[in-house]
């Protein structure tokens, strides 16, 4: 995934956003110790739901009769088929629609609703004409630990020589100052990042290692800080 | 009551109970509901390759298969470590005194990030000496499992002021790259910031 990503000095370069995955360290085998693999497949359909088999059947007592005698919830031929490439639709009684309009609910952390309003799906701002901008704000590492979770990480890597250069700097002056710096999205460099349209917003940090000739830059992104619930705090701490 | 977890530092044990949080815990959450043109309830479903089959939450199931597609019951499957060999079972973290090693920034900031635990101390007890190292910003760490299975997580236990916290997760696999040489470029318009004035509150 490109990234557009500005340095200290104000110049700006599309690198590569790539993600990180932990190391897969089991692996399962079959009992000829072949290799096995995981598949989803289908269990059920909306037409062998609950409410769909009580739409022919009168009471309980009912559709349990024929649940016994009669498998109405099974659909021999297609159930257990395996499931891929599939697409998430939008249903009413009349069936798929195309055009609709969402509403966000906001609940507050006791389940309260805070507030309703249409909802609004901000662009990505990773790879746009405005790069995301060097604040400038560095925080120590300590303090960032003891704040922030970082609940996303990716890794940034060079696409060339000149952005390996550009990149291996970054890294350089990051690791030298023990700190992460503040990166932000949007023309004054005052919005939080957002991967794709729609999406999460994230804090996001950048951290820089380097290794003799070779550099490790790390977008950590955060969209909670380390602290202890008030619900908890009223319930749990004297 | 729930099982306690022992921490053990400098010989001291710590039984505490630990309490999943979230960012729904700390800022609430948000919901969303669809509308047809007309106003009509829309509800989300699975639609199937075949372009008519609707799922809905539940419909769906993982199944491991084998080479050929036959199903694998998890009763017949071998675990094994990337040389094949069998892998033994480990247990539950809540089974046994769980020793604290010291650990460094640079590993817990290279952690996958799986859950997040308050960490209490059980009635009666208190754990003042380890809330005292981890306010100071020291780190700790121990290999986590909560029912016990196949592998450890890694759990680090740290902290604020007033709160010990356990992030668990796994390590990532970060790589240095290389390529031709570095050059030394000056910084402009630094500026410490405090944590405190990025908030997050906002992030929706």
């Amino acid at each position: 995934m490109p990234i557009n990503i500005s340095n200290a000095k104000r110049r700006d370069a599309v690198v590569a956003m790539e993600g990180l995955y932990a190391r897969r360290q089991v692996q399962y085998l079959d009992s000829h110790r072949r290799p096995v693999r995981t598949r989803k497949l289908l269990k059920t359909d909306v037409t062998h739901d609950l409410p769909e088999l009580m739409k022919k059947r009168k009471t309980p007592a009912a559709l349990a009769n024929a649940l016994i005698k009669e498998d109405p919830e099974i659909d021999i031929e297609e159930f257990g088929m395996f499931l891929a490439d599939t697409s998430r639709v939008y249903v009413t009684k009349k069936g798929i629609v195309h055009l609709i309009e969402e509403q966000e609910i906001v609940y507050n952390p006791d389940g309260t609703v805070r507030e309703k309003r249409p909802r609004k799906k901000d662009p990505q701002n990773i790879n746009t004409d405005v790069p995301l901008k060097w604040t400038g704000k560095f925080i120590k590492k300590q303090e960032a630990i003891q704040k922030f979770v970082f609940t996303n990480k990716k890794q940034l890597v060079h696409v060339n020589g000149l952005t390996f250069d550009f990149l291996y700097d970054m890294a350089k002056t990051l690791q030298k100052k023990d700190s992460l710096l503040l990166i932000r999205g949007g023309e004054k460099g005052d919005q939080p990042v957002i991967m794709n349209r729609g999406g999460k917003a994230y804090n996001a940090f950048l951290e820089g290692r380097v290794k003799g000739d070779s550099y490790c830059l790390i977008l950590h992104l955060s969209n909670m800080e380390l602290k202890r619930p008030k619900e908890v705090e009223s319930n749990g701490k004297e | 009551m729930p099982r306690p977890l022992i921490l053990s530092l400098d010989g001291r044990e710590f039984p505490v109970q630990i309490q999943k949080i979230d960012r729904d815990k700390l800022y609430g959450k948000v919901d969303i509901e669809a509308f047809d043109e007309k106003g009509n309830s829309a509800q989300l479903f699975v639609l199937a390759p075949d372009g008519k089959t609707l799922i809905d939450r539940g419909g769906t199931a993982l199944a491991t298969v084998d080479e050929d597609g036959n199903s694998v019951s998890r009763a017949d499957l071998i675990a094994v470590d990337e040389e094949g060999e069998k892998i033994d079972t480990v247990t539950s973290s809540f089974n046994q005194v769980n020793v604290l090693k010291r650990a460094k920034e640079e590993d817990y900031l290279s952690q996958l990030v799986k859950s997040v635990y308050l960490i209490d101390p059980v009635e009666g007890a208190d754990k003042k000496y380890l809330q005292d190292h981890v306010s100071a910003g020291l780190i700790f760490n121990f290999d986590f499992s909560y029912r016990g299975g196949l592998e450890y997580d890694n759990a680090y236990i740290l902290g604020n002021k007033s709160d010990t916290f356990m992030v668990v997760g796994k390590p990532a696999e970060l790589e240095f790259v290389k390529l031709n040489q570095s050059v030394d470029l000056d910084t402009t318009e630094e500026e410490d910031v405090s944590a405190d004035e990025i908030s997050f509150d906002d992030l929706r």
